[in-house]
């Protein structure tokens, strides 16, 4: 049976072919051994490619997946920068570090991390939204990724909020190997539907109509500003990877037999064999000479930067009247009045209730349409804040109690993160995420614990953890300048605090003039014989109790309050006072096992040869448990670190 | 280029939170080597020679016959001449080129900054002062003191591990309305303290003194066959029975402070010298572990180191009980003064010549202990000085001699002894039985 090929722009044709011919030319160098990695083709599934990613305007974007090179080639023509990118040459894409899964180019973004691209491309299209430019975006994932529940996070705040985003789920039937027989449930088009998301269909092998369907959802997308969902038959007709392929061959035969690309070289051979030969001259030619290219050298990928603090300029601390939720709370305030970039995104932020801790306070009233209160969807929050940062707004989220962060951590550890890096310097995701730790309000296992240290050795992210001895302004101030992700740690019992109140006078209060300050509050006049490093809640705690510690352990206390968290950027301080005092007391309200501490101490091992006494503490390492009792006996005190400076050092 | 010393006001003796100083040897911007005497203090027991530590250009920063606290810095020493005068103009300093600040703050030795508020002060180092008796105004101007800063400034510099003890002056604020016509002299610093010393114990007006008889008689023939120089005099003697006798009467080798008893862990005794230079008490140290002749060989080093200006701190120092001895001085009997820190005081008045007796008085501090222990000490103290006549029965006496005859006792062979008599001239002699009977 005559197929309708003649009916098809062969400009499509040509494209589709090329997407072909470039992953089949993958496969060939990954067997000569010039390919590093793997590769994931799109063999079989190229129209969809052709279809979506080949229709959208110049100004819209694009997030993939693992199976990219279709949806780049359709949506940049970049040919050659992908086969550079896969042959991990610095002219490729990424200059080789993202390789196969990760591109980046023009507004085209890819992630080898299922799902995790949703809630990113719907903060990049709610970006363009908010922008006002007409601009849509498609998202595709595949039929495996309907398994990740942050597509659903993402899905209901899509359609709440009405995101023009185009979800393309190209149903190959498979998730890598296994049949989606094994895996889903239900119906693929329940799905959009229940959210109330308008759902489109078609398949890639009839390549006309899809061309048609692709366009309306694009429309439609693009004028009603809506999110749609769009079930793309096709399949695969290579292996997941490589060598993965259990599949049946008649199954795979058959597949074959309706492939449009194989049914066009059958019944149109002459001009099959015509774009053949170009297309295979073109990427020959391209091949040969990327093959001469250089690597990436390592000085333009990796530079060791530190966060060293200066420690040159220290000046006095004053204290400052007003709670530390006020002045985080005014900060916003300021910000939404000069700078329309910033948005503030967590749950329940709107006004008048502004946010469990009312850090939010008023905020929605000031600027209701940059404030989002969004559902309970914390990996939705970040992965939005992402998409948000890297489409030019600087957002704030929100994780309303610390506990809950470990659900948005693939956004911040594989996404965030990464994004800088893996795309070879080619964006930045500026995002900034803020929540509260810290026990000691009897909220017990999942509402008190201090996760600091999961978030300390994220490479890349700055971790900073505000305390009550420096005005949180200027630490908010140096967060929002940064091109790159923080994770801002509060504490909530530190919300309720003035800033830097109860000066002793035995003690003087310094804070360096980095940009983020350094607190150093040592005997005002004597020479410390006892170095405490403390940060985020316990620095209020430790600097209260210094007289106390001074009177009853009978050595004169300093404390180094550092504000980054992520890089032992104190340590050359902590050198210099251990020097002299040759004893070094870490508090840390998180439990001591890789915590900062165990970091800090490393890394002052590696650079001195004296010896020193040292010690750690921190909660015990079990959940904090809510009867205040038992509470207080797990979290570092007063008495407890009186009774191990005792036990330590005297 | 540097600041190479500061020199302070040593701590030397307990008592002392302030010294003068009493002469300066050298001159500003003179060059000092090692060893060199510098000045001279006057503390309340003696006087201490300053030697430099190091080598250098020394600034003066004090003035000769004035006090001046514990730890003021008196004299500096730099590394150049021209030091010593930049630091008389700070503005030349910051001038003057090649000598960055820092380096010059690097090289400074001991330099802190005073602290105005109230000082405060570790647990640990609040039971040290305490043990101490240490006084809190010794570490005015830190902001915090811990039981190192209270060892490393009173127990180091005064090498004594045992006790050593801090008295702070007592503001006199009454002012009674002086009589006319008459004029005054301003008191030395030597009486000033002395005052403060005995006022510790006399100012709550709580003791009470004890007398006893001692019958000297036939005691000397022993003593001063056993002593080398102190020919009669019980003092030794005295030293070195008290001593033993207080391992058994605690209460009086101990003080009263703050509503507490305080016992020493060893027995010091001390003896007041005051012959040219003042009075002074001088320490035998664990006069209660040592024979007779060591007690007497060190009360004559002790007195010569005294008469040559030598004492030490340590021999002044960690006194446990006094002996004042004024039995030289021909008085009856006397009451004498409790010293500081000391919980009683043994006075000796001088042998009667007619009887033979003498007379010692013990004051003790009644907060501390009692009439009856004191008079149990004393009587127990007689019996044992008084056995020393007894014990003589076997070493007959050659100086004993018949004024008439000047047969010695030994040449007696009468069996009856001599008798004591008035002989016609009016003295005190012996007679033998055979020129009593007119033989």
């Amino acid at each position: 049976m005559v197929s309708n090929v003649s009916s098809i722009n062969h400009k499509i044709i040509k494209q589709a072919l090329t997407i072909r011919r470039v992953e089949e030319t993958f496969l060939h160098l990954f067997s000569l051994g010039k390919l590093n990695g793997t590769v994931h083709t799109c063999v079989g599934q190229e129209f969809s490619a052709v279809a979506f990613a080949g229709q959208l305007e110049k100004k819209d974007f694009i997030f993939s997946n693992h199976r990219c090179h279709g949806h780049y080639i359709a949506f940049t023509d970049d040919v050659k920068g992908l086969l550079a990118e896969l042959l991990g040459k610095a002219s490729g894409t990424c200059g080789g570090i993202g390789s196969s899964q990760h591109l980046c180019r023009s507004n085209f973004f890819s992630n080898g991390i299922q799902g995790g691209i949703v809630p990113v491309a719907a903060g990049f299209a709610l970006a363009n939204k908010m922008k006002k430019n007409a601009a849509v975006g498609i998202v595709f994932i595949g039929d495996g990724t309907l398994g990740e529940g942050v597509l659903y996070e993402t899905m209901n705040i899509l359609s709440k909020w009405e995101i023009p985003l185009l979800i393309v789920c190209e149903n190959n039937f498979y998730a890598q190997s296994t049949h989606q027989s094994v895996n889903l449930a239900g119906s693929i088009s329940a799905r959009p539907e229940a959210f109330g998301i308008k759902s489109f269909e078609g398949n890639t092998w009839n390549v006309a109509d899809l061309m048609q369907q692709a366009k309306d959802a694009i429309n439609f997308v693009r004028t009603e500003s809506k999110p749609a969902f769009f079930k793309c038959d096709t399949y695969r007709l290579n292996a997941h990877s490589k060598g993965d392929d259990d599949r049946a061959t008649k199954e795979v035969d058959e597949y074959k037999s309706i492939d449009y690309l194989i049914k066009f070289a059958n019944e149109e051979p002459e001009y099959y064999n015509r774009f053949l030969i170009k297309v295979d001259e073109n990427i020959n030619r391209m091949v040969e000479t990327i093959l001469n290219e250089n690597d990436l050298p390592i000085e333009q990928y990796y530079s060791a930067d530190t966060n060293e603090i200066k420690n040159t300029e220290w000046k006095e601390i004053s204290s400052i009247n007003k709670r530390q939720v006020e002045l985080i709370n005014q900060f916003f305030k300021k910000k939404f009045e000069i700078d329309d970039k910033l948005v503030f995104i967590g749950e329940d932020v709107l006004s008048p209730y502004g946010g469990a801790f009312k850090i939010a306070k008023d905020l929605s009233f000031i600027n209701p349409e940059r404030v989002f209160s969004t559902p309970i969807s914390e990996a939705a929050i970040m992965g939005i804040s992402n998409g948000l940062a890297l489409n030019g707004f600087k957002p704030f989220a929100e994780i309303m109690f610390g506990d809950f962060i470990t659900l948005a951590l693939d956004q911040i550890i594989n996404h965030a993160s990464k994004f800088h890096h893996m795309f070879n310097k080619q964006v930045n995701c500026p995002v900034v995420v803020r929540t509260p730790m810290g026990g000691r309000r009897g909220y017990g296992p999942t509402h008190s614990q201090t996760l600091d240290k999961f978030l300390i050795g994220i490479d890349n992210v700055t971790t900073v953890a505000i305390n009550t001895l420096i005005d949180p302004t200027i630490i908010l101030e140096a967060v929002y300048d940064e091109a790159h992700p923080v994770v801002l740690i509060e504490n909530k019992v530190d919300y309720g605090k003035k800033i830097a109140q109860n000066q002793s006078k035995y003690f003087s209060y310094k804070q360096s003039d980095d940009r983020y300050p350094v607190v150093h509050i040592k005997p005002a006049t004597s020479a410390p014989t006892l170095t405490i490093v403390c940060y985020g809640g316990m620095a209020d705690i430790v600097a209260n109790a210094l007289e106390e510690i001074f009177f009853k352990c009978d050595l004169k206390p300093e404390i180094i309050i550092p504000t980054i968290i992520s890089d032992t950027s104190v340590l050359k301080l902590v050198k210099q006072c251990v020097e002299q005092t040759n004893k070094l007391l870490i508090v840390e309200e998180s439990s001591s096992y890789a915590s900062y501490g165990s970091e800090l101490l490393a890394a002052l091992m590696e650079q001195i040869s004296f010896p020193i006494k040292v010690k750690r503490i921190g909660a015990l390492p079990v959940p904090i448990p809510s009867v205040k009792s038992l509470e207080s006996m797990i979290l570092p005190t007063v008495e407890r670190i009186i009774s191990d400076i005792k036990t330590c050092f005297l | 280029m540097a600041l190479i010393q500061e020199i302070k006001v040593p701590l030397l003796s307990v008592n002392d939170t302030s010294l003068t100083i009493v002469d300066i040897l050298v001159s500003n911007g003179m060059e000092v080597k090692v060893g060199d005497l510098l000045m001279i203090f006057e503390t309340s027991k003696t006087t201490y020679d300053l030697h430099s530590e190091f080598e250098g250009f020394i600034k003066i920063l004090s003035e000769k016959d004035k006090d001046y606290n514990v730890n003021t810095v008196v004299a500096t020493i730099y590394s150049t001449l021209e030091e010593t005068a930049i630091i008389l103009n700070p503005q030349a300093l910051a001038k003057t080129p090649n000598k960055p600040e820092d380096n010059f703050k690097e090289n400074t030795i001991n330099i802190k900054s005073e602290f105005s508020g109230m000082t405060r002060f570790s647990e640990a180092a609040l039971i040290l002062m305490d043990e101490l008796k240490a006084d809190t105004s010794l570490f005015e101007g830190w902001d915090m003191v811990s039981k190192e800063d209270v060892e490393s400034v009173i127990l180091h510099k005064t090498k004594d591990n045992k006790l050593t003890f801090i008295s702070k002056p007592r503001a006199n604020d009454t002012k009674d309305i002086l009589p006319e016509n008459v004029y005054s002299q301003p008191l030395s610093n030597n009486k000033k303290r002395e005052i403060e010393y005995l006022s510790a114990v006399q100012g709550t007006g709580l003791i009470s003194t004890v007398y006893i008889n001692i019958d000297t008689t036939n005691i000397f023939g022993f003593v001063n066959r056993q002593m080398k120089f102190l020919k009669n005099s019980l003092l030794p003697v005295i030293i070195y029975e008290s001593s033993r006798l207080l391992q058994k009467y605690k209460l009086l080798n101990g003080f009263f402070d703050d509503n507490k008893v305080y016992y020493y862990n060893e027995i010091n005794a001390g003896f007041a010298i005051d012959i040219d230079n003042g009075l002074k008490v001088v320490k035998i140290k664990c006069s209660d572990q040592i024979k007779l002749q060591e007690v007497e060989e060190q009360i004559f080093t002790l007195s010569e180191k005294y008469l040559e200006n030598k004492l030490s701190v340590e021999d002044l120092t960690g006194i446990t009980f006094t002996i004042t001895d004024l039995s030289g001085e021909g008085i009856n009997f006397f009451k004498p003064l409790v010293n500081k820190y000391n919980s009683a005081i043994l006075g000796i008045s001088s042998i009667d010549n007619k009887t033979k007796i003498q007379i010692l008085s013990l004051t003790f501090d009644h907060r501390v202990t009692e009439g009856k222990l004191a008079s149990s000490f004393l009587k127990e103290l007689k019996q044992r000085l008084e056995s020393y006549a007894s014990t003589d029965n076997n070493n007959i006496r050659p100086d004993i001699n018949c004024y008439r005859c000047f047969k010695t006792i030994e040449e007696d062979l009468s069996g009856l002894g001599l008798v004591n008599c008035i002989t016609p001239q009016g003295k005190e002699g012996y007679i033998c039985s055979s020129c009593w009977n007119g033989h």
